[in-house]
């Protein structure tokens, strides 16, 4: 009787409808709220964690989006942490010539660097992965060595994220517009549907008359746009300064936003509002450990593990998605 | 032990297999291979050869049937290495070969373990082995050579010679006769090295038998001793080719299943082929593949290029959408003339467009049926001011074409690798009806579909010539010509052998 009773609590139909995306991540994201708030209600769902969650979240997303382009066309844009170090360096070296307009420099060195890696992608056919990786490294020891190793802050951009609504981070409410702008782009323009193109089957796309080099290239530039177009928000947020040593962390936290979120490592399949998904819940998993109290390498430790564990969960629903 | 001539090897009786509980894959099949000779199996796509074959080497349980070895019955094997000591190994289609290794790694591949000796793996003594056995069995090649300098002939006489030896060294005798699949082992050659390929296996008839499976049917007709036709997972015909007299039509009827007056081509349709010439060939010419072609193409006319597989029909049109590049003679379109190694996205541009109902190249399969009609046609549905889709016509443009092609799908929404092969097919050509390109290649646009699909392909192709969209047309299907060509090129060898009208074709056809 109980076994004919389930039964017909969860119809086939039901069972196929939580296998689809966006439902196994939305569980995995509603199990860790479940799971913190009963861990330590005290702590977790209190107004403080709320904001810092969302700040969690803006920082990932900012750093995931342009990124996220480059990864539909299935290749990898490790170069946002690059952007980030060499970037801030670059406007406290301009501070002088430039004034105010130096945080410019953001996003059309994230533009420039962005077009760089497309060409030298596209015309040597080096694997996106390696090259953007030696880039960041590239980045980062520059910003070091300009730096002399300390970071120089700026203190005039202070007002970009100063508060506006208590209890909401303004990076958080800088970061929708930028959501929305990608989504729109990838969603209901002509570049994003030809990205979506290539990432899907580049053969098949060049038969559609698609100019495959011209839009990879493309996709490496809006990455590097959008990523240094968030940058002037996170710039301001870290107390106007960017790091200047290399954090692992903050280069392996936006990607695992990012393939979370169910953007397919091969391309193709997934979006920009995937990853703000991705991105929501991993800073939910992220804060959650830090309210452990527990050593800083320990919750590395088990951030790492427990990425690994909601990738696997998450990753169920697309098995259907990623056919090719 | 011998087996004497006349009784099996191997035979397989009474075999079906379903899958999901719905589509029937084989239907009470069974064949018999005797010593030392080549059986061939053949039937069009989706006809049951694959499904046969892998249960043959463990891939999948059938669901009913019996295997008899050497007349003893047998169960049907679980996994490739069980399948090799009931003696029988398979060589694939493609990706069989692992071109980083060295020709005694790749022989001896999965069968390390008989060289381990102290745990540590006698390299000397395995390529001791491989060279013995490639001199046995007269392949050209050292055992040193890596498997990517071999030329892609050799490759697969490497690969017989591998399938042969893990037969050999599982049943741990070896002069054990072991029964070699050959999955359409000549589809990646060119018509040189498909020769050489053919004698070598001839040669080789005195150490195995082998199961050729193919869809080409004058290979088949030379090479094999006995042949099996499967059509829609059955057995429909068995002929001994040393004592019956079959001729390639006979066989092509009992492949396909009619006669060639289904669907018969309507005189009523007006043929509007006007002077103008939108495309020419010149002398074109690519080494291995054709040589020498040269045809032009009239607006509103459908042209076919008709032969054998394996002559060169198909690499024609793919230089000519852009897919494989040219070495000799010039490619002309719209009075424009195209370079060899132009990069593929200009075609569309110089109003080519391509279509192949095998290999869905173009189709993204996991697209929802509007992307993939919206994809070539995005310039009719931006927003008249801003560079933006707008989804409300894109999605009536899909709607238009669903209807007018009855394609069978839940909705516009609805996923392409979800749906059926002839809805693929539909969603192809639908996509170039809306584009209207000056040209349209059609490969093979209406394989594995069922009737009623293909006429509604048929019908579509029809009109899109009538309002003067030339094509051309490559087919396994002879009858497809007449329907939807006014001029058919017959190719053989890469070379074009005559070009014929309809009726002359049909006349030939019918003789």
């Amino acid at each position: 009787m109980k076994i004919l009773g389930r039964n017909k609590l969860i119809t086939p139909a039901m069972i196929q409808t939580l296998k689809t995306y966006p439902y196994p991540l939305i569980l995995v994201l509603i199990a860790f709220v479940v799971m913190f708030s009963g861990l330590y209600p005290g702590r977790f769902l209190t107004p403080l964690n709320f904001s810092t969650t969302l700040t969690q979240f803006a920082r990932l997303t900012l750093f995931a989006l342009g990124p996220t382009i480059v990864l539909l066309i299935g290749s990898l844009d490790l170069s946002y942490v690059g952007i980030w170090m060499l970037g801030g360096v670059l406007v406290w070296l301009l501070m002088p010539i430039l004034g105010m307009f130096s945080i410019l420099v953001y996003p059309l060195f994230g533009l420039a660097t962005g077009f760089l890696i497309g060409v030298l992608q596209v015309k040597a056919k080096i694997p996106s992965f390696i090259l953007t990786l030696s880039l960041l490294f590239t980045f980062a020891g520059l910003a070091s060595w300009l730096t002399g190793g300390v970071p120089r802050p700026v203190r005039e951009y202070e007002f970009i994220t100063e508060p506006l609504i208590p209890r909401i981070p303004t990076a958080f409410l800088w970061s929708i517009p930028i959501i929305i702008a990608a989504v729109f782009i990838m969603k209901r323009t002509r570049i994003g549907t030809y990205l979506y193109a290539i990432g899907s089957s580049e053969e098949g796309a060049g038969l559609a008359g698609i100019n495959v080099a011209k839009y990879k290239i493309l996709a490496y530039t809006l990455s590097g746009l959008f990523t240094g177009i968030g940058l002037i928000i996170l710039f301001s947020h870290f107390g106007c300064a960017a790091p200047v040593d290399l954090k692992l962390g903050n280069v392996v936290e936006p990607l695992a936003a990012m393939v979370l979120g169910g953007t397919a490592l091969a391309g193709g399949s997934g979006g920009p509002e995937r990853t703000a998904l991705g991105a929501l819940t991993l800073a939910v998993i992220i804060r959650g450990l830090y309210l452990m109290i527990l050593l800083p390498e320990v919750v590395d430790f088990l951030s790492g593990l427990l990425i690994v564990v909601a990738i696997v969960i998450g990753a169920r629903g697309l098995k259907g998605v990623t056919v090719t | 032990m011998v087996t004497p001539m006349d009784t099996s090897l191997l035979e397989v009786k009474g075999v079906s297999k379903t899958f999901d509980g719905v589509v029937r894959a084989l239907d009470d099949v069974s064949i018999a291979i005797r010593q030392n000779e080549i059986v061939g199996v053949v039937g069009e796509n989706g006809a049951g050869k694959s499904t046969l074959m892998k249960i043959l080497v463990g891939v999948y349980p059938p669901d009913k049937g019996e295997l008899y070895y050497r007349g003893r019955k047998v169960p049907f094997p679980k996994d490739p290495r069980e399948a090799a000591k009931r003696g029988i190994s398979i060589v694939y289609q493609e990706k069989g070969v692992i071109l980083h290794l060295k020709v005694y790694q790749f022989l001896f591949l999965g069968h390390e373990d008989k060289y381990v000796e102290f745990s540590r793996l006698q390299i000397d003594k395995m390529k001791e082995h491989a060279r013995e056995i490639l001199e046995e069995l007269h392949v050209k090649c050292d055992a040193e050579d890596f498997m990517y300098e071999l030329p892609l002939s050799t490759q697969k006489m490497v690969e017989i010679a591998r399938a042969i030896l893990s037969v050999r060294l599982e049943c741990g005798d070896a002069k054990v006769t072991p029964i070699i699949i050959l999955d359409e082992p000549t589809a990646p050659l060119t018509v040189e090295r498909r020769r050489e390929l053919f004698s070598y296996i001839l040669d080789m008839k005195k150490n195995a038998s082998f199961i050729f499976v193919s869809h080409i049917i004058p290979e088949v007709m030379e090479f094999t001793d006995r042949v099996h036709v499967l059509r829609d997972g059955k057995l429909v015909a068995d002929h001994d080719l040393s004592k019956e007299k079959i001729t390639e039509e006979d066989l092509f009827r009992a492949i396909v299943g009619r006669g060639s007056s289904e669907y018969l081509y309507k005189p009523g349709v007006k043929r509007v082929v006007s002077e103008k010439v939108v495309l020419t060939v010149k002398n074109l010419t690519k080494n291995g593949c054709y040589y020498d072609i040269s045809f032009d193409l009239h607006k509103g006319e459908c042209m076919g290029i008709f032969g054998p597989a394996g002559s060169g029909k198909s690499e024609i049109m793919q230089t000519i959408a852009g897919l494989i590049s040219f070495e000799g003679g010039s490619l002309i379109v719209r009075g424009q003339k195209v370079k060899a190694d132009e990069p593929l996205h200009f075609r569309l541009g110089r109003g080519i467009g391509y279509f192949s109902g095998e290999i869905g190249k173009e189709l993204f399969l996991n697209w929802p049926i509007v992307k993939n009609i919206s994809i070539v046609n995005i310039e009719k549905i931006l927003l008249r001011m801003l560079p933006v889709i707008s989804f409300n016509a894109e999605k009536n443009m899909a709607e238009k074409i669903m209807k007018r092609l009855r394609i069978r799908a839940p909705s516009v929404k609805t996923d392409c690798y979800s749906l059926s092969g002839g809805s693929k097919q539909k969603v192809s050509v639908g996509k170039w009806l809306e584009r209207s390109p000056d040209i349209l290649l059609l490969e093979d646009p209406t394989i594995g579909i069922d009737v009623g699909a293909r006429e509604d392909i048929y019908e579509a192709i029809l009109e899109m010539k009538k309002s003067g969209i030339s094509t051309i047309l490559v087919s396994d299907d002879p009858k497809e010509y007449s329907i939807l060509c006014d001029k058919i090129v017959f190719i053989k060898d890469g070379r074009i052998q005559k070009v014929l009208s309809p009726e002359e074709f049909r006349k030939v056809m019918a003789a």
